[in-house]
């Protein structure tokens, strides 16, 4: 089986502004990576590139084994649940039921089949009683599970997270690692940036530690050092007494 | 009484501008709630005044209207499409009104005996719609309901999610224009109506409304599309009405408007009046 991700030299950029350069690794199906680094780091960007969203300058990008555009299907990308419009008149099952569209095809509505898979998901995050009500009513943490499901219900083959963790709840905590656990051992592999050091323990075989180019890519306990943090933070990587690091941002 | 809202309609004239209206307001309700979800309200207001300079030459060069408005239309909607992504959208837009209209009024000043036809621009004149016209509109409404209902679920996901709907791999700048595309349509039948300046009425406001009264999109299409025909049909009787036997001289297109308006300002005074009312009660019920 091909590797879910490999990332040759990647370099990205905005225009002629280069944001992001470096980057290698590779990432096998039911693995899950922690993309670690500060604010405009180029998290965001790398992210945006293994979708294809984003044109890189030089290296390769290989998704699935084959291109990034040509894997979009076979991909769900997470967004922050801030990103989206809390006033949208859509119900919490409707967004769910988006992550089956491109399954469903053009011009025709989402069967019983569909809708079920949604529930199912929707189940999975513990939130199938809040099916029917709107989409913004929900709390951040409630949210940003609805999207979690919407993946799910897409079936990915590589999952893309953008700060999952970042404002929400313990019970969404647990609820997003839960899921993560059970996509991984069904070979589903994970790419989640993340800003928590002890989320990424918990929930990620390996880490990548970027700040506009690569500092370390590796298993997380060789990764995630205090000398390594600290090349990739500078001056807000702390080092506390018994050797823990934490991130002040 | 009831006779008053079915007699004006017994004149041919009059029917003709009660299809063109219901028409005009099924299709304003339909794609006005698509504007509203996409923050698009502006951008039917930039439609309205770049259509002015197609219409002015084709009047210039004796031409069909509604051809030199769709021209400077589609003009507008392919600059929009493609310079919102390179550059800020509001400057984009502020951009293309000005310049646009500007065109628009340069092409008038060079004709002499313009003003009739330049009012009838500005204020529509829908009742002198006639057959040909009716069927223009009639094309138009069906070809952009068709477009919106086929490609409902894709366009609600890049509305509500527009990254998400790239990341999936749908041809976004596509989905974009047709909605601009649709607005654009729009606009132009509905610009022989009630004219560029309040065009932008028969598209968001009956949507604006609907909104307050539906939680579900496409509930709130039938609801805002019916808002609009009976707003439009409503209209007409007003205006007739008054100018017939009371002699007020209201303008049909303004009308429409003033009753739209209404029905958006009873809907919202409901809807404070209900939310009062309903809140006592959540005070008393347990915690």
């Amino acid at each position: 089986m091909s590797p879910a991700l490999v990332l040759d030299r990647v370099a990205a950029a905005y225009g002629r502004e280069p944001v992001l350069e470096g980057v290698t690794g590779v990432v096998e199906p039911g693995v899950a990576v922690a993309l670690i680094g500060p604010n405009g780091a180029g998290k965001t960007t790398l992210i945006k590139a293994i979708l294809g969203l984003v044109p890189i300058v030089s290296g390769r990008i290989e998704v699935l084994g084959t291109t990034p555009e040509a894997a979009r299907a076979r991909v769900a990308y997470v967004p922050q649940a801030e990103a989206l419009d809390p006033q949208f008149p859509v119900s919490v099952l409707q967004v769910v039921v988006m992550g089956r569209y491109r399954a469903i095809g053009w011009g025709r509505r989402p069967s019983r089949a569909d809708k079920a898979a949604a529930r199912a998901a929707l189940d999975e995050v513990g939130l199938a009683q809040r099916a029917g009500d709107r989409f913004g009513v929900l709390s951040g943490g409630q949210r940003q599970r609805v999207l979690l499901a919407r993946a799910v219900a897409q079936e990915a083959r590589l999952l893309l997270l953008d700060e999952p963790f970042t404002g929400v709840d313990a019970t969404t905590t647990d609820s997003v690692l839960t899921v993560l656990h059970r996509l991984r051992r069904a070979g589903v592999a994970v790419v989640m940036s993340t800003h928590d050091l002890s989320v990424a323990h918990l929930a990620c075989d390996e880490a990548c530690l970027i700040n506009r180019h690569q500092v370390a890519f590796g298993p997380v306990e060789d990764a995630l050092t205090p000398e390594l943090l600290k090349a990739t933070y500078g001056g807000a990587a702390l080092l506390l007494d018994g050797g823990a690091t934490v991130i002040a941002c | 009484m009831w006779g008053l809202f079915f007699e004006p309609f017994q004149l041919g004239y009059m029917r003709r501008a009660l299809a063109e209206v219901v028409i005009l307001g099924v299709l304003g309700g339909v794609v006005g709630v698509h504007v509203l979800l996409r923050r698009l309200a502006f951008l039917t207001e930039v439609v309205q005044h770049t259509v002015f300079p197609g219409i002015a030459i084709a009047f210039a060069l004796d031409q069909s209207l509604l051809a030199g408005a769709l021209v400077a239309g589609i003009v507008a909607i392919i600059l929009y499409t493609f310079g919102a992504r390179r550059v800020d959208s509001n400057a984009l837009m502020a951009l293309l009104i000005s310049t646009f209209f500007a065109l628009g009024v340069v092409v008038v000043s060079r004709r002499t005996g313009y003003q009739s036809d330049l009012t009838a621009l500005l204020f529509g004149r829908i009742l002198s719609v006639d057959q040909r016209e009716l069927l223009d509109t009639l094309v138009i409404g069906v070809v952009s309901v068709v477009l919106l209902v086929v490609l409902h679920k894709e366009l609600v996901l890049r509305a509500f999610d527009p990254l998400g709907s790239e990341a999936m791999g749908y041809p976004t700048i596509a989905l974009d224009l047709v909605v601009n595309v649709v607005v654009m349509l729009t606009v132009v039948a509905a610009v022989r109506a009630v004219g560029t300046v309040l065009v932008v009425a028969f598209i968001v406001t009956p949507a604006a409304t609907a909104r307050l009264l539906c939680r579900r999109i496409t509930p709130m299409m039938i609801v805002a599309a019916a808002l609009g025909a009976l707003g439009g049909w409503l209209g007409l009787v007003v205006s007739y009405e008054g100018s017939i036997h009371h002699g007020w001289r209201l303008a049909s297109g303004a009308t429409i408007v003033l009753v739209l308006t209404a029905g958006f300002l009873l809907v919202a005074a409901g809807r404070a009046v209900a939310v009062r009312v309903r809140r006592p009660q959540m005070a008393m019920a347990p915690a």
